[in-house]
């Protein structure tokens, strides 16, 4: 599964003040330097809106750079496309005693089409200029100016800490209107305890933050998005690809969004609605029949990336990748609909933040800007079932940490609408494993090891299945790295699409598992779900942090040992219970062999950083119990 | 047929392969059977496999310009999702200021059995994309439609180049087996080109002499033809792979017209040096020192020791100027413009190192080279040349300088610049020759540890380090730039989450001299402790855990980059109660033509253990051959580095009986 659009994001510009520059580093406040990569000097954002199709924005950025970590926040580019038009772009580099050392006229910018790694085509094109530090510290000043027709593509998330490790000495937002009903709605987000002076009139607002410290990033903390001091802009009456469009709440962005972008690009050839009809003949049952087409799609489309048109916002027509067979998330969810609609069920296209971080869309802030992915939402029986056609192998209905439990915008031809995803909770990503495993009299491992896995950890896991021999093993060499020389010598799989369960059978052996002392033997009976990595340890936490999925993992090893030992030493049982889950371990002698029983349960949830120094304590104990040892004697 | 040639660093088996013929398949004419084809049957993994590759290369002429035309036709069978990334294709063109490679009568088809039937759909003009990729390259971009699994791919196109003496190189092997592969390359009669082979695949093409009418000359044909070539994957520790996989290129080397014309190109690597001396960055921008002289009259005044000199100059350009980050042995700026920006790329840096080492008496030259990621220049060459270092001869010992690196230092280069030899450019003493850059010397660290052993099986001591070469160099470059507590929590995660505290390090932020780093430190899981008894693994969180080494075989040598010794020095004390069981045995072990070495002994004495290991391995560079001893070697390091003491408590009589501490 992949990402798919861009709206303008990566488009932010601007203006210019008149003010006397003193770029000296030398004088910075020892707050702004200390653990920053970067301090940004000024970043002033000005847009001025001067009609529903005319928008100006400029911007002025002075970033002092103190070492190579802080270069990417001084990088000089400006986006620009069909509907924006560069007015101006310069840049000026300044010493660490404020002396100018060159100046970056327009023309030196070089004007590339804006591809990353993963998209085979777009035409938008960014002007940028690759500089070459020549000492930290230094400071970058750069001006922008783009006139755009896309009043739409305003700058919908201004923050007054760009990153981590960036602190900010000023920040000004100044947003000019033409008349007080083209006035954009703001949101703030997380104005606490920092103070940020706001003034508005009929015809403007304006922000401006000064000396924030940076923020340094922890283990398992919020993204800094939800942390950093920012405003959420959205224009309410605007121009977006030739489109006029005035929206009050989500409903009003659905509809316009299926009006203008959506509507009539799902038509197909009267040949492919024979075919799909002629897929779920004899089939009644809509859901069956969403089943039966997302297959198809799943067999007979790949996922490419090539954006051109409109914004990366609207999809390519159905009839179009029904030619091609391949498209980005817009297209192949569009196609998907089409097919869908053509065997009489209905779906929904569905923009989504994705990715493995759950970010919601702002219930109470309809803007086009959220999203970067598209699903489709097919409701039957009263519930909606999702699906995201850029995956080849995931089950239908099944989405995975890509797109779950997270608020997102069904966008139907009546409207919009916000709904959350479907959630897998803590018990629902689980994970049984069984092993019957032999110590060999020369410190080897021998056995078969059986696993089942739910959920999230099914998410994890069914990709192994279209692997090579050779990713498998090393999968296994490197997941169970507690295991030296390990060696698979049979596997096989069984993905259940319809229970969503995925099996692992593998026969497995080691030489040298345990180690060896004198006459004694020494090995871990955990073999094969051991936890190994304590959460990284701060002196003095400073964030808060979450677990974003919680998960149940039951494992029972069945231990035989070789002849001519006895057991010496068996590690004691163990229960551990805390408000971040519970973990038991125990060993037992049974008959002629040993058993470990061990379930561990975490739990999703937020928490204080106060909490961190308690999480820490009880992963610790965690690692320390997956590592204890069984030693064996030899009887000679 | 298999013989065997002793190449400069490794041993390559070649395999001989006979020219092979066999029909060539016509393209469109896509088979049934390709199309059922479930898996590649010699090799079941391959995730896609190349049917049939051909190219075509020659000479055009038309309206008296000439080009050079490469025509290419491509069958490719998709077998499963993974191997989808095939059906997209990427043709890079090079491109000059003037001038530029175009591609011409792109056809490309998707061809899938539907219902038994064979359905093809072609590539449209709209889904061919152009792009730019870098200031000499733009790129021909496009992807298959209609590609599922078991689909087969067929595109054909021709590159037409006005660079008609850069041939470009003819690849035999890539990342995924090839069925069929067919190459044919025309030059005109007179117009001498010298093959080179890599690889260790090796193809003979077959050779004759024939009239080509369309330039209305005898051309000299050479086809290759190959079938079943396996693929071949990058590992861990290959320089790079590119120097490994099969291929030829071609190099004019002379244009010999009887009777009228005679001129000979670049032949030997004293030709190719002697062409870059003659340039005008060589032969006269080095002992221009107008811009720099004062500054450097004021640098060195009182100075006379050679080496000392060199020291300064060396220091003073990289603390001056920085490298841009582009590689090059000639002038980006000159020396004038980088002294003034105070940036350049690697020839403004290295070539103004030289010209003030001339400038103050010292004997310096530029050295040409190709770096590790340019690849290994296989015959001599001129354009695969990428860098330049600078050489200084002084009392007759040889000193190299790079002055892009922060870390580097004489005779300390970095990593990418040791790909086996140099050229010399000495227009002076009218030397011209390749020198060698093989090894940088070995890296010695050394590492002492303290641990008092706790009854509850935690530890607490003191770690001290001492880091020299690039054992140094990684570090100090690992640690730049790094804020303390991210790099100590990092340095903790790898380190088995011992606590650290009171971290010093000493130098690590020059680049002068050895690096020494100590802490103290409390290590929770040191130990087991069950009943009565203490086990541990006496090197603690030094320990070697996991063999680098996972295929049972290699095609390639492993390069570590640098040959390096770690030496390890535990001095443990053992809790009060408990006295020492049971110790390892000691080891010694060598892996076979001196490669490396393992040396593992533990002593006790009262309640006292010493652990000495040495860890060794000589050459930076290990052929494919002594792969299977260096694999099962570092099995035995860890499965004895694996092995425990055995403490046991002493029965309440005895005590007192133990000496106190450490």
């Amino acid at each position: 599964m992949r990402f798919l659009f861009i709206v303008s994001s990566l488009l932010c510009l601007v203006v210019s003040s008149a003010q006397d520059p003193n770029y000296t580093t030398l004088l910075l406040d020892k707050s702004l330097t200390s653990n920053a990569n970067a301090v940004v000097r000024l970043d002033e954002l000005s847009i001025d809106i001067q009609s529903q199709e005319q928008m100006v924005i400029k911007r002025t950025k002075v970033v002092t750079v103190l070492n190579a970590k802080g270069d990417k926040h001084a990088l000089m580019y400006v986006g620009y496309d069909n509907a924006r038009k560069v007015r101006n772009i310069e840049a000026v580099v300044y010493d660490q005693m404020g002396n100018e050392l060159e100046k970056i006229k327009e023309k030196k910018f070089k004007d590339v089409s804006a591809v990353d790694g993963s998209t085979l085509y777009s035409d938008s094109r960014v002007k940028y200029y690759p500089y070459t530090p020549v000492s930290y510290p230094y400071t970058i000043e750069i001006r922008s100016e783009v006139q755009t027709r896309n009043t739409g593509e305003l700058v919908s998330y201004w923050s007054f800490l760009e990153d981590f490790m960036v602190s900010t000495e000023r920040n000004r937002l100044i947003i000019k209107v033409a008349s007080p009903d083209m006035k954009p709605a703001i949101k703030e987000k997380n104005f606490e305890g920092y103070s940020v002076e706001k003034k508005e009139s009929l015809t403007s607002i304006a922000y401006e933050a000064v000396n924030l410290q940076s923020i340094t990033k922890e283990s398992l903390c919020p993204g800094i998005q939800k942390m950093a001091p920012a405003i959420l802009i959205r224009p309410v009456k605007f121009t977006y690809g030739g489109f006029k469009a005035e929206i009050h709440d989500w409903n009003d962005l659905g509809r316009w969004m299926y009006t203008n972008l959506l509507q009539g690009r799902d038509e197909l050839s009267p040949a492919t609605v024979q075919m799909a009809k002629s897929l779920v003949s004899g089939v009644e049952d809509d859901l069956e029949k969403a089943k039966i087409i997302y297959k198809y799609v799943q067999e007979n489309t790949r996922y490419i990336s090539v954006q051109v048109g409109i914004g990366g916002i609207q999809p390519i027509n159905a009839i179009e990748v029904d030619r091609l067979k391949y498209g980005d998330c817009k297209g192949l969810s569009n196609y998907t609909k089409a097919l869908l609609n053509a065997v009489s069920v209905e779906a929904f296209y569905t923009h989504v933040e994705a990715g493995s971080e759950k970010v919601d869309f702002e219930e109470d802030f309809p803007d086009l800007a959220q999203g970067n992915h598209v699903i489709l939402a097919i409701p039957y029986q009263g519930k909606y079932y999702w699906i995201d056609c850029t995956s080849q192998s995931h089950p239908f209905g099944f989405v995975g940490d890509f797109t779950d439990g997270r608020k997102v915008l069904v966008i139907k031809p009546d409207g919009g609408e916000v709904v959350r995803t479907v959630t897998y909770d803590n018990a629902e990503n689980y994970q049984n494993t069984t092993a019957i495993y032999q110590i060999t009299a020369n410190g080897g491992i021998i056995g078969e090891v059986t696993r089942k896995t739910k959920g999230i950890q099914y998410d994890n896991r069914f990709g192994l299945e279209d692997q090579t021999k050779e990713v498998i093993t090393n999968y296994y060499k490197r997941s169970w790295e507690n295991v030296n020389n390990l060696v698979i010598d049979d596997f096989q799989f069984e993905n259940n699409r319809t229970t969503i369960e995925f099996g692992e059978k593998l026969k497995i052996s080691a030489v040298n598992y345990a180690s060896k002392a004198n006459d004694r033997l020494l090995f871990s009976p955990n073999a094969f779900n051991r936890i190994t990595d304590v959460p990284k340890r701060y002196r003095s936490r400073k964030l808060p942090f979450e677990i974003q999925r919680g998960f149940l993992d039951e494992d029972e090893f069945q231990i035989k040992i070789p002849e001519g030992f006895t057991v010496e030493a068996i590690p004691e049982s163990i229960r551990l219970e805390n408000k971040f889950g519970t973990y038991n371990f125990t060993v037992e002698k049974q008959d002629d062999q040993l058993v470990l029983r061990r379930t561990f349960a975490m739990k999703q949830g937020e928490f204080s950083k106060s909490d961190y120094a308690e999480y820490r304590d009880f992963m610790k104990k965690v690692v320390k119990y997956d590592a204890s040892k069984i030693v064996l004697k030899s009887d000679v | 047929m298999k013989s065997s040639l002793k190449f400069p660093f490794y041993i390559v088996l070649l395999l001989l392969l006979q020219y092979a013929s066999a029909q060539s398949p016509e393209f469109g004419k896509v088979t049934k059977e390709e199309l059922a084809e479930k898996e590649y049957p010699l090799d079941k993994e391959a995730n896609a496999a190349i049917l049939y590759s051909s190219r075509d290369t020659h000479y055009q002429s038309a309206n008296g310009t000439s080009r050079l035309v490469s025509e290419y036709h491509k069958r490719i069978k998709i077998y499963s999702k993974e191997g989808f990334e095939y059906a997209t294709a990427y043709i890079n063109l090079f491109k000059s200021r003037s001038d530029d490679e175009t591609v011409q009568k792109l056809k490309a088809y998707t061809y899938n059995l539907e219902n038994g039937e064979i359905v093809r759909t072609e590539l449209e003009k709209d889904q061919i994309f152009k792009s730019e990729i870098s200031y000499n390259y733009k790129q021909t971009r496009f992807t298959m439609p209609n590609v599922k699994e078991g689909s087969v791919i067929e595109f054909r196109y021709q590159v037409y180049s006005p660079f008609i003496w850069n041939i470009d190189e003819f690849r035999f092997q890539t990342d995924i087996p090839i069925k069929r592969l067919e190459a044919e390359l025309r030059t005109p009669e007179g117009f001498n080109f010298k093959q080179n082979h890599k690889g260790y695949l090796f193809v003979a093409p077959k050779v004759e002499t024939k009239r080509d009418n369309r330039i209305d000359m005898n051309v000299v044909m050479r086809s290759f033809a190959l079938d079943d070539v396996p693929a071949l994957k990058a590992e861990p520790f290959v320089d790079n792979i590119d120097n490994y996989r099969s291929g030829a290129q071609f190099e004019l080397v002379s244009i010999d017209i009887p009777g009228s014309y005679f001129r000979s190109y670049a032949q030997s690597w004293g030709d190719v040096a002697k062409s870059i001396g003659s340039t005008d960055d060589y032969k006269n921008q080095l002992d221009k020192t107008r811009s720099f002289d004062d500054e450097l009259d004021v640098l060195l005044a009182g100075k006379t020791d050679q080496l000392a000199i060199a020291k300064i100059l060396f220091k003073h350009v990289k603390n001056t100027i920085t490298w841009n980050g582009i590689d090059g042995k000639y002038f980006q700026n000159g020396i004038k413009k980088t002294l003034k920006e105070k940036k350049g790329n690697s020839g403004d840096i290295n070539l103004l190192l030289v010209a003030m080492l001339r400038y103050a008496g010292i004997d310096a030259n530029p050295v040409v080279i190709s770096t590790k990621d340019n690849a290994f220049p296989f015959f001599p060459t001129l354009e695969r040349l990428n860098y330049v270092i600078a050489y200084a001869k002084i009392d007759d010992k040889d000193y190299f300088m790079d002055g892009t690196a922060e870390f580097s230092d004489l005779n300390l280069l970095p990593i990418n610049d040791y790909n086996w030899k140099g050229l010399l450019i000495d227009n002076g003493k009218l030397v011209w020759r390749r020198i060698d850059l093989t090894s940088p010397a070995k890296a010695k660290n050394m590492y002492m540890v303290d641990v008092t052993l706790k009854e509850d099986g935690s530890a607490e001591g003191t770690y001290r380090s001492r880091l020299t070469n690039h054992g140094a160099y990684g570090f100090r470059l690992k640690f730049k730039d790094s804020n303390l507590e991210d790099f100590l929590v990092n340095r903790e995660s790898e380190f088995d989450d011992i606590e650290i505290s009171d971290y010093v390090t000493k130098n690590a932020e020059t680049y002068e001299g050895p690096l020494s780093e100590s802490f103290n430190y409390v290590f929770d899981n040191a130990a087991e402790v069950t009943g009565d008894k203490i086990y541990f693994q006496p090197l603690m969180f030094l320990r070697e855990k996991e063999n680098p080494f996972k295929p049972e075989t290699r095609e390639y040598p492993v390069d570590f980059g640098y040959s390096f010794q770690n030496k390890y020095v535990f001095n443990i004390s053992v809790p009060k109660d408990y006295r020492v069981e049971s110790i390892p045995e000691p080891v010694k072990m060598n892996i076979p033509n001196n490669l490396g070495s393992f040396r593992y002994i533990v002593q006790k004495n009262d309640n006292e253990i010493q652990l000495s290991v040495i860890f060794e391995i000589n050459k930076a560079m290990i052929s494919a051959a002594n792969y299977p001893y260096l694999k099962e070697y570092f099995n035995l390091v860890i499965t004895k580095e694996k092995e425990q003491i055995v403490l046991t408590k002493n029965s309440s009589e005895s005590t007192n009986s133990t000496a106190g501490g450490r």
